[in-house]
């Protein structure tokens, strides 16, 4: 076990609704794992949760080997005062300087780096917000649709390459692509609302990697168990 | 942004002229209520090259009492923005204090310290404190989370780094504010002379109202116009000059 969640109960402050009742789910090994589920199902209030940002839930999530938990989301900004290459330079720790050109290759952003970051488009700007996350020391990185307006040849280069660079990492990947979480997540933890029972599912994703072939046909059935768990 | 300013002020300076002789035409009042066009040009000869001097020194104080209170200001907001008892107290004071009229205190000021530089300062700072103060310390306790976070999560923030956010991320609101409160330190600044003063334009404008002399009122009028109307445009222009250095504009 990695990450485990017991028998959570949360109710947002001033709200009579429960946003999760009695939820139990686990991650069991590192790699790339997806939370999928519609839009309030409280996605995000969940990861919040394993950061801290989330407090008076019942329940218990524990953690073994994680020590460092970073939360990312897709409308975060770099600092307008100096260009994406000496953002990424001054915030990178000592550890993680050899690998700026590699990540910054990977995620097609070599021209943006003299930019500053209000002059790059939407999907350059979640690319260079998840680049910098990518470059600090961390155990478990939550992607909160940290790909979101990112075209879907360059999104697939990301996560082989994520997944190359850091297969001791656990990235745990908010999206709303069935697609993109059947293809490349290793577990897929489906939340469902707090009026289905159980309130989440744990399906087995293809888990594509660089060099690995995937099968169409399971592809195609690991997307309609999502859609039917959902 | 210089001529823009200059013909604004020609415009109402001179509607405002205008008005008073259709008034006096009108009212058929004397000369010695409103002067006619030529007293009031010769009195502008006479007076031009002292009442120049004196807005210059109006103005020397206005700017040094601005940047005071600016200085003042963003210490306050600093310390205001926390979440500590300090910054809950400091904001309440700003709050409640900047409902008071400072120009009511000014006497105090002059009976205590004198009609000197210091007292003139002082209330000049503390009139354009209260509204630079009341938006510093909105700006710098606004947090911007989207750039913030990542700062929060690496466990890099710390105080200057959180005011540089604040500060960069709204570096047009304090442009903004930096250049209204600029009219307000001219006018901190002549309001002090016109009390009490033994220099200044306020000074030479409140001798005039002795001497009932309106051609030396509209004389100073039109000195102090075109002083604050360069100064206001100095001050746009180093915001706007600073802004485009922050944000890297040139390069782009």
């Amino acid at each position: 076990m990695l990450l485990e969640f017991k028998d959570i109960s949360y109710k947002y402050p001033g709200s009579i609704n429960d946003v999760f009742k009695n939820l139990t789910c686990r991650i069991s090994s590192p790699g790339f794992h997806a939370l999928f589920g519609p839009s309030g199902v409280g996605k995000t209030t969940l990861a919040k949760m394993m950061t801290g940002g989330v407090k008076g839930f019942s329940g218990q999530i524990s953690t073994s080997g994680i020590r460092h938990i970073l939360y990312t989301y897709n409308l975060e900004r770099l600092p307008g005062w100096s260009s994406v290459r000496d953002h990424l330079q001054s915030t990178t720790p000592d550890s993680g300087q050899n690998k700026i050109d590699d990540l910054v290759n990977a995620f097609g952003l070599a021209k943006c780096m003299q930019s500053r970051f209000a002059q790059l488009s939407l999907g350059q700007q979640n690319r260079t917000n998840l680049a910098r996350y990518l470059l600090q020391d961390f155990d478990l990185l939550i992607m909160d649709e940290s790909l979101a307006n990112v075209d879907e040849v360059t999104k697939e280069n990301i996560i082989l390459t994520m997944k190359t660079i850091f297969p001791e990492r656990c990235f745990l990947y908010i999206s709303h692509s069935v697609v993109e979480v059947a293809k490349f997540c290793r577990q897929i933890l489906v939340l469902r609302g707090q009026q289905k029972s159980p309130q989440t599912v744990t399906l087995r994703g293809q888990d594509h990697a660089d060099g690995k072939a995937h099968i169409k046909r399971d592809l195609e059935q690991t997307m309609l168990e999502i859609v039917n768990a959902a | 942004m210089l001529h823009r300013r200059i013909y604004q002020f020609f415009i109402i300076y001179f509607l405002g002229i205008a008005t008073l002789f259709l008034v006096k035409y009108v009212l058929n009042l004397s000369d010695y209520v409103i002067p006619g066009p030529a007293e009031i040009w010769q009195t502008g000869q006479s007076v031009f090259t002292r009442y120049s001097f004196n807005v210059l020194n109006t103005l020397s104080v206005a700017i040094l009492g601005h940047l005071l209170s600016i200085c003042l200001a963003t210490l306050v907001g600093i310390i205001g923005r926390l979440t500590l008892w300090i910054g809950s107290f400091i904001r309440a004071a700003a709050y409640n204090i900047q409902a008071y009229p400072i120009v009511a205190v000014a006497p105090i000021i002059f009976i205590l310290l004198g009609d000197g530089l210091s007292s003139r300062l002082l209330i000049t700072s503390m009139i354009c404190y209260f509204p630079l103060l009341l938006s510093f310390i909105g700006i710098l306790s606004e947090p911007v989370t989207e750039i913030e976070h990542f700062y929060e999560v690496t466990l890099r923030m710390n105080w200057r780094l959180q005011v540089k956010i604040r500060a960069f991320e709204n570096i047009n609101k304090i442009t903004t504010v930096i250049v209204g409160s600029g009219t307000l330190a001219m006018v901190g600044t002549i309001v002090s002379e016109f009390i009490a003063a033994n220099a200044g334009i306020g000074h030479s404008i409140r001798m005039a109202l002795y001497q009932s002399d309106l051609a030396k009122i509209l004389v100073a009028l039109f000195l102090i116009g075109i002083c604050t109307s360069l100064y206001l445009v100095c001050l746009e222009g180093l915001g706007q000059f600073v802004q485009k250095r922050l944000q890297g504009k040139e390069s782009s």
